[in-house]
């Protein structure tokens, strides 16, 4: 570098003259900007104002009517019996929905883990319920489910495993028909991103444990499952944060009923925002949606950093 | 906090619409395009997925021919309606020219002024719209509130009861005209073993299950607003027809329809499921039509029951067009062109017998094209001359005690909620409102 | 007959179940846009029936489904573009980087996919009512790119980091300019996980309701918003939903035909 460069005065004038490592650096943050600019304006701003309206009592409808309620509606989700069971179903369903995706996505990404024709095939074709508009799934269960006409739901009424009234009907079986319906809309995901986990072990290491005379499940146990942990992480952030704020099957299939039986915090939302426009209850809710949404990725992502260290450390 | 509503003082402007709307009618002749008085101009209509909406958008390019304003039908399933007509009024940002309105949004059209007054420019074009045509009850219900004209009617509904006369005859049974013969017969149609059922209505939560109660509520005495204007959901008229009304559904009602709204309702008396249904008479033309209904040849409409001991109280319901209030003055004038044409005697007849199912006019009633087609047509005149629109309050609040109810009447259906304690849970909601 | 034998025959048949289970609701669906609505409500369910059109007449009659169309396309593109040009150079950037702040960021942006929409949405609807962008695709590209543009940042993120700088090193001591390594040395080597980045946006996009329905106009609608006016209020119409679903899945299916590959591939070399 020439001695011009050691003149801090002159970098402004002269940028190529500034030492490489500054340079870089300044490379770097030009380009890390756009996408937190961009964030902040659309995506930090507009949570800011609704973090202010979630403080008033505040209508867009009846503007007129706005005055400060400090932390009432957020007492309110609490107090609230149809606010608290909407939380305590997102939970369910978050909890359940997640833990058969994983389940089943791992035995899926297990069976597909060989490369051949037959199951990159399988692959393309399974991924398809993934492809499909959310709510379209919502009602293609209903219609699918219906006591009366339905493909599956008749036969299973006219057996008499389920209620007669249909699975989507019936207040003790219904969120557990929402956690099926998100399973079969979301395990090929899962599985997917399970299948690239298992891709990504290092063969040697396999070979090694096979010469050494590990059984199957014992490679399973030692080697597999450790070394997948991040991927399996990344298929639980992703599914728990989308999860929990799910909306568009719930709001066809049952549109929260019977009774609250299958209302969600998102559900509970949309409609407080985009039906009665009561826009202080809705950022309230959405609000204390995201910290809780924050706050268990953060675990995770605690987790994920534990498992890097570990992986990088053998 | 800033208010997000602009002062836009529009409604004025209305008054002074020029004249040229009534060329609009007048027109029959084609004339040079520069001639037409709104060439240029293009009205966007918010329009719920009724049976209507397809048909104002085949009819759109006669009234484009007419006056030379081009007309765009967006049609939108009912909550996206709602959703997204209430943000372009709030926002004031003039998405739409033209709102197809609900009949219980009327109260908060007047609260909130989203929509041109009308009422000086009905007055000033009384003759030529005929108003004395018009029945005043759906003047009044589909856009009339507190004195506010706020849309213009163009979708009269008529509760009505639908039967399937094959299978009374065969029980032996007259179509009940009580609430207390309903139950009766309701009940002696069910024969589950053999997949028929006496009666059927919506169970779905939400607005489907609220309103269907809602009139049957008001058919056995029962009531949403008290005469002080608040609300009295837990009445013990309320209650107890809650009951009644929970027994009949489990006992005569399809078990899938705890989970029907008015499609799966429609649908199940179409296929010849259930015997009885209460229903707006907008779905009524497709019970005549073989490609989708298996009980053309047993299906027969009659006035709605109503409990012995009182007089009848039948609901009216159905769809108004509202002006934007936030967009130019030419369009609302073109807009309200647009209204006085499909609302005439002439386009509004063409418009029913095109499928729409949606009256409006006294002289339809005994027009003889219409009633070859729709033979019907005299229940829906009992029902307009005498009919109820209130039933389901038309005020600001009811959007939210619609959806508590909602809440409320399904729990009772299909869950195990108590009558009482569910309708005590939403009035305690409700009174929060006021 | 050997214990491998009978394990892969196992295998295999998990798998076909599996794909009667993920394929059959779908095809279901599909089939009743060719059912006259007598054979969608027949009781008891019925798999036979005579074909018809006659769903797609009416969707045709109901929409401007090219319209539809073009507006999807037109959101899913702009959303993927926008997003993978905000996010790749900024997942390169803090990959890159050897600021403390670095990894800070790159979990900031993963908590803003965590946003639930109705938060932004009724503010981020005033906002492009004063800029004026209200009603067109752009606005929809706009907010979908906010939740896209950061995920992608944070998934290109952790596949920079798997990618050895010293080909960029040795590349920029030949004289290669800054940009130069990024672009022709470091972007070439994850094209993989850049596809998958392309998958994940594009899924997004296209399937999303709750924004568009809120944000877009007539003209600007697209298929994803029209689905549920297609199913009606008071007619439950399975068969003219089941045809305009055709518009909207075909596409996409084809598109992860074709790239579920690198779907694999790019996942594959991002997650370690």
């Amino acid at each position: 570098m020439s001695a011009i460069a050691d003149h801090p005065g002159i970098d402004l004038v002269e940028p190529r003259g500034m030492p490489f490592a500054t340079r870089r650096k300044l490379f770097l943050v030009v380009m890390a900007v756009p996408v937190v600019a961009y964030v902040l304006v659309v995506g930090i701003w507009p949570l800011a104002q609704g973090i202010w309206y979630s403080l008033y009592d505040y209508n867009l409808i009846r503007p007129q009517r706005t005055k400060f309620a400090g932390l009432d509606n957020y007492v309110e989700i609490i107090t609230d019996p149809v606010s608290r069971q909407a939380l305590i179903n997102t939970a369910i369903f978050t909890i359940g929905a997640v833990f058969f995706e994983l389940a089943l996505g791992f035995l899926l990404a297990l069976s597909l883990w060989r490369d051949d024709r037959f199951n990159r095939l399988a692959l393309a074709l399974i991924l398809i319920p993934v492809t499909i508009t959310p709510l379209v799934v919502g009602l293609i269960f209903k219609g699918l489910l219906a006591a009366d006409y339905g493909m599956i739901g008749y036969f299973l009424a006219e057996w008499g495993l389920t209620d007669p009234r249909g699975l989507l009907a019936d207040q003790h079986a219904a969120l557990a028909t929402l956690i099926f319906i998100d399973v079969w809309e979301w395990t090929p995901l899962v599985a997917l991103i399970l299948l690239a986990g298992l891709k990504a072990l290092p063969a040697d290491i396999l070979e090694a444990a096979s010469v050494d005379g590990a059984t199957g499940l014992q490679k399973l146990r030692i080697i597999v499952i450790p070394l997948m942990l991040p991927a399996v992480l990344l298929a639980l952030i992703l599914r728990t944060v989308d999860a929990f704020r799910v909306f568009d099957t719930v709001y066809v299939a049952t549109g929260g009923g019977p009774g609250n039986a299958t209302n969600t915090l998102m559900l509970h939302a949309v409609k407080q925002g985009l039906e009665f426009f009561n826009i202080g209850r809705a950022s309230a809710i959405a609000n204390l949606t995201l910290i809780i949404i924050a706050l268990i990725a953060a675990g995770f992502v605690m987790m994920i950093r534990h498992a890097d260290r570990k992986a990088n450390g053998k | 906090m800033h208010d997000i509503k602009g002062n836009h003082m529009k409604n004025a402007d209305a008054a002074k619409l020029a004249t040229a709307g009534l060329l609009a009618c007048l027109m029959g002749s084609t004339a040079l395009g520069q001639d037409k008085p709104f060439s240029g101009i293009t009205l966007t209509i918010a329009a719920q997925n009724d049976q209507f909406a397809p048909v104002i958008a085949e009819l759109a390019p006669k009234f484009e021919e007419e006056t030379g304003a081009t007309v765009k039908v967006d049609i939108l399933d009912y909550g996206s309606l709602l959703t997204k007509t209430t943000a372009d009024y709030i926002g004031d940002t003039e998405g739409y020219d033209l709102v197809t309105m609900d009949i219980v949004w009327a109260g908060e059209y007047a609260e909130n002024g989203y929509s041109v007054e009308l009422s000086e420019l009905i007055e000033r074009d009384a003759e030529e719209i005929d108003v004395d045509d018009i029945y005043p009850n759906l003047m009044m219900g589909l856009g009339n509130f507190e004195g506010k004209q706020v849309a213009f009617p163009f979708a009269g509904y008529a509760n009505v009861l639908a039967y399937n006369k094959t299978r009374l005859d065969a029980a032996g049974l007259e179509a009940p005209t009580t609430m207390e013969e309903f139950v009766a017969a309701a009940e002696k149609l069910t024969d589950p073993d053999a997949g028929l059922y006496g009666f059927v209505a919506n169970g779905q939560k939400g607005p489907a299950s609220a309103q269907d109660w809602m009139q049957y509520n008001s058919e056995m005495g029962g009531a949403i607003m008290g005469e002080d204007g608040m609300p009295t959901l837990n009445s013990d008229a309320n209650v107890e027809s809650l009951k009644v009304y929970r027994d009949l559904f489990r006992k005569a009602a399809p078990p899938g329809a705890a989970g029907y709204d008015w499609g799966g309702r429609e649908e199940s008396f179409r296929q010849g499921v259930a015997a009885l249904m209460q229903t707006w008479s907008v779905g009524a033309p497709g019970y005549y039509n073989p490609e989708i209904s298996k009980v053309v040849d047993d299906v027969a409409i009659t006035t709605a029951p109503h409990s012995g001991d009182m007089a009848p109280s039948y609901g009216i319901g159905g769809w108004g067009m509202a002006i934007n209030a936030d967009v130019s003055p030419e369009e609302q004038e073109a807009a309200w062109a647009f209204i006085k044409w499909l609302t005439s005697p002439e386009i509004h007849k063409e418009f029913n017998l095109m499928g729409a199912g949606s009256f409006l006019r006294k002289s339809e009633m005994t027009d003889a094209d219409l009633l070859a087609k729709f033979p019907f047509l005299p229940v829906l005149a009992e029902t307009f001359e005498n009919g109820d629109y209130d039933y389901r309050p038309r005020i600001p609040e009811y959007p939210q005690i619609q959806d508590f109810l909602g809440t409320a009447v399904n729990s009772v259906l299909v869950g195990d909620a108590d009558p009482k304690e569910a309708l005590d849970a939403a009035q305690a909601q409700a009174e929060d409102l006021f | 007959m050997t214990a491998k034998y009978w394990f892969q025959a196992g295998r295999r048949a998990f798998l076909l179940t599996m794909l009667v289970f993920f394929l059959a609701p779908f095809l279901w669906l599909a089939t009743t846009a060719y059912k006259p609505s007598s054979a969608i409500f027949s009781i008891p369910p019925t798999f036979a029936f005579s074909p018809t059109l006659d769903q797609f007449r009416t969707i045709f009659r109901l929409f401007d489904v090219w319209s539809l169309l073009r507006s999807s396309v037109l959101i899913a593109t702009g959303s993927v573009i926008l997003s993978l040009a905000l996010g790749v150079p900024a997942g390169y950037a803090l990959a890159r980087s050897k600021s403390r702040y670095a990894m800070g960021i790159a979990y900031f942006l993963m908590a803003i996919r965590m946003i639930p929409s109705v938060a932004a949405l009724i503010p981020f609807y005033l906002m492009m009512r004063d800029i004026g962008l209200l009603g067109s695709w752009m606005s929809v590209v706009l907010i979908n790119s906010m939740l896209n543009s950061a995920f992608v940042t944070w998934l290109m993120f952790s596949y920079f980091r798997g990618l050895p700088p010293e080909l960029e090193e040795a590349a920029l001591t030949d004289g290669c300019s800054q940009f130069g390594a990024f672009f022709k040395v470091a972007l070439p080597a994850v094209r993989a996980g850049i596809i998958a980045c392309v998958l994940f946006c594009l899924m997004f996009s296209w399937n999303d309701f709750l924004y568009p329905m809120f944000l877009t106009r007539l003209e600007s609608k697209p298929l994803s918003v029209a689905l549920l006016s297609a199913y009606g209020t008071k007619d439950i119409t399975w068969g003219t939903l089941g045809a305009l679903a055709h518009f909207s899945t075909i596409p996409i299916v084809v598109v992860i035909l074709f790239l579920n590959r690198y779907f694999v591939q790019g996942l594959t070399k991002g997650i370690h």
